[in-house]
């Protein structure tokens, strides 16, 4: 639910710097990298959090989403020579009128039909990117054209520029979902998630609601699949497209707890870098990675089906006195 | 010319029978649990790489290897029914158990890249004389495995159905499928009629695995492709039917076989994903509609 504020607005600043600033600290490029790679789920978990966790619908296709962004920014660079600065709002609109196709088509289905939907939408996508050999490669791919320093075109040798970017791109994901689950636009997803029919029967346009935050949801994920393209300059139907990435995104967010403002960002800022530390440990063993997201997904849904922001929400709880009363004196006696 | 199309028609109705099999068991827990088991591709893998291991290691006909890793599977699915998805199910079980479809989801990854790194990614498949075998017709040439394929799924199918139909313990299920409080409250055990759901239908699962392995190679990654189509036939012939499953298999088995003579192979995956959106969004209820309610 909605997140309340102990931290003073000074304190949350410097929280910010400081994050901004840890690059500084290191040289260590594989660190950075792996810093990178973290902020850009935590971002993709957050776009997925407005349809899949405050409107509640289940969608494992979004991999389809991230990569029509990247696939059209990077065509639009490389054989316009539009810069993806650009080119990613593109992406974005074209993300957004096939979450529209999708949605007109799927959401009214329910649960379950819905998440299969999603995942048959996006191997349709895949298999017809496959086969546009002459436009976009193919299973090849396509490689974005480098031009090494360029920051007006998305490019940067150093990682530093990722990093800045990836953390702006956290922090508007991060707004705009605060902005939603204070918004009545948020009370309708989160009434519509909790009981449809009682939604439908008080006059909540549901299916128009679930659209908007199908579109929202779209459209910011194209956006994070045009950052992983000018990250690693290489895409592909496998690496952008592939099933695993729809999955991979949804998990993140429902690990970290789904509708929540900070769920998508602590699943986020757990997985990555143990994703990156199970594949350390284990020598490189193939598939130990995946293994961990299953393995906890499995878990949280068996002991706390709420994610990990359920656990946080208890040691608060717990910190307080009894009554509804002197919970609030405390925490109006925090925020000062 | 048109022998090629009766060729294809007639492969397609033989390996659309296998996949038809594979759906049977996702069909009956769909129908029984209103649970998705996004699993069930998973289990077809393992039950594929037992077949694999009873047919080399101890160097049984791979038709033998059937019965043995039915019973293997069954063992599974009783003990992931009663240890895994039971105590995440209760908790919902008035409501959409979107959460078990979240648990299933876990166990597909965990069990594909814990086989990827137990097994490694290469393709295994038998090689066994019986397997490379055909039996010639005229212009059309059918390979055993196909033909084993065809009648072991039309037998088990139609034993299902009468199992289901005239058994106590098959009216238990089905009752418990379509009202599980009005069935307790005639005294039939819903934990042990889920248990028995799910082992069946992982036991027919472990069949078809056998069955299918001589067709097609093992990989980790297996019951990706075969798991999606199980879901499209569970769809197309109607959730919880089970004559439905083996119909909605063969149409898929033609669909694939034929359409990959007129168009790129590659297109006629995406054909069948449209099929199943197409489906889902103008008859929910399946081709055939629903034979449980």
């Amino acid at each position: 639910m909605m997140s309340k504020h102990t931290l003073p607005a000074g304190a949350r600043v410097a929280l910010i710097a400081a994050v901004a600033a840890a690059p500084l600290l290191s040289d260590n490029q594989y660190l950075l990298s792996v810093a990178v790679i973290t902020l850009l789920y935590a971002y993709l978990a957050l776009s997925w959090n407005i349809l899949g966790g405050i409107a509640g619908q289940l969608s494992l296709g979004h991999a389809a989403y991230f990569g029509l962004g990247a696939y059209t920014s990077t065509w639009l660079f490389v054989h316009l020579g539009l810069s993806p600065w650009l080119g990613m709002w593109a992406g974005a609109a074209v993300a957004v009128a096939a979450s529209v196709v999708v949605g007109l088509s799927c959401l009214q289905l329910r649960g379950a039909y819905f998440a299969l939907a999603t995942i048959a939408t996006a191997m349709v996508i895949k298999t017809l990117v496959e086969n546009a050999d002459s436009l976009l490669g193919g299973p090849r791919g396509m490689e974005v054209t480098l031009l090494r320093d360029a920051p007006l075109y998305f490019q940067h040798t150093r990682k530093e520029f990722y990093y800045a970017v990836a953390l702006a791109f956290v922090c508007a994901a991060w707004f705009v979902n605060r902005q939603i689950l204070r918004s009545r636009f948020g009370y309708y997803l989160a009434a519509l998630r909790n009981d449809q029919e009682a939604a439908l029967a008080l006059g909540v346009p549901t299916t128009r609601y679930k659209l908007l935050a199908a579109m929202l949801s779209a459209g910011l994920t194209a956006l994070g699949g045009t950052f992983y393209a000018q990250f690693v300059l290489y895409i592909s139907p496998d690496k952008v497209l592939g099933p695993n990435l729809g999955v991979v995104i949804a998990v993140v967010c429902i690990i970290g707890g789904r509708g929540t403002l900070w769920g998508p960002v602590v699943g986020a800022l757990l997985l990555l870098p143990g994703e990156e530390l199970a594949r350390t440990l284990s020598g490189g063993l193939v598939g130990v990675d995946m293994m961990l997201y299953g393995l906890l997904l499995m878990l949280v849904i068996r002991w706390e089906p709420r994610g990990l922001m359920a656990i946080f929400a208890r040691w608060r709880e717990r910190g307080r006195p009894a009554g509804a009363g002197a919970a609030t004196v405390r925490a109006a006696e925090g925020s000062q | 010319m048109s022998s090629i199309y009766l060729q294809a028609l007639l492969s397609g109705i033989a390996s659309g029978a296998v996949y038809g099999l594979i759906a049977l068991g996702l069909s009956l827990q769909f129908g029984v649990m209103k649970i998705i088991n996004f699993a069930h591709g998973s289990f077809l893998m393992m039950a594929m790489y037992v077949s694999y291991a009873l047919a080399t290691q101890a160097g049984l006909h791979p038709l033998v290897t059937a019965p043995l890793t039915a019973v293997a599977l069954f063992v599974v699915g009783y003990a992931c029914q009663r240890w895994l998805i039971d105590a995440i199910y209760r908790k919902e079980i008035s409501r959409e158990p979107i959460g078990v479809l979240i648990f299933t989801t876990g166990l597909w990854i965990f069990l594909d890249y814990g086989f990827l790194a137990l097994v490694g990614p290469d393709s295994r498949s038998v090689d066994s004389p019986w397997a490379n075998d055909v039996l010639v017709m005229g212009d059309l040439i059918f390979t055993y495995p196909q033909l084993a394929g065809l009648l072991v799924a039309a037998v088990i199918t139609a034993a299902l159905v009468a199992f289901l139909r005239y058994t106590r313990t098959g009216r238990a299920i089905r009752a418990t499928g379509q009202d599980r409080e009005a069935a307790g409250v005639l005294g039939i055990d819903s934990a042990r009629v889920y248990q028995l759901s799910f082992a069946i239908g992982l036991g027919v699962l472990g069949v078809a695995g056998a069955l299918l392995l001589p067709l097609y190679p093992a990989n980790p990654f297996v019951g990706d492709i075969f798991g999606m189509r199980a879901f499209v036939i569970v769809v197309l012939g109607g959730i919880g039917s089970v004559a439905g499953a083996f119909w909605g298999g063969i149409i898929v088995g033609v669909l694939e076989s034929v359409g990959s003579q007129l168009i790129p192979v590659t297109y006629a995956e995406a054909l069948i994903f449209l099929l199943f959106l197409a489906v889902m969004y103008f008859r929910p209820s399946g081709l055939f509609g629903v034979e449980n309610e």
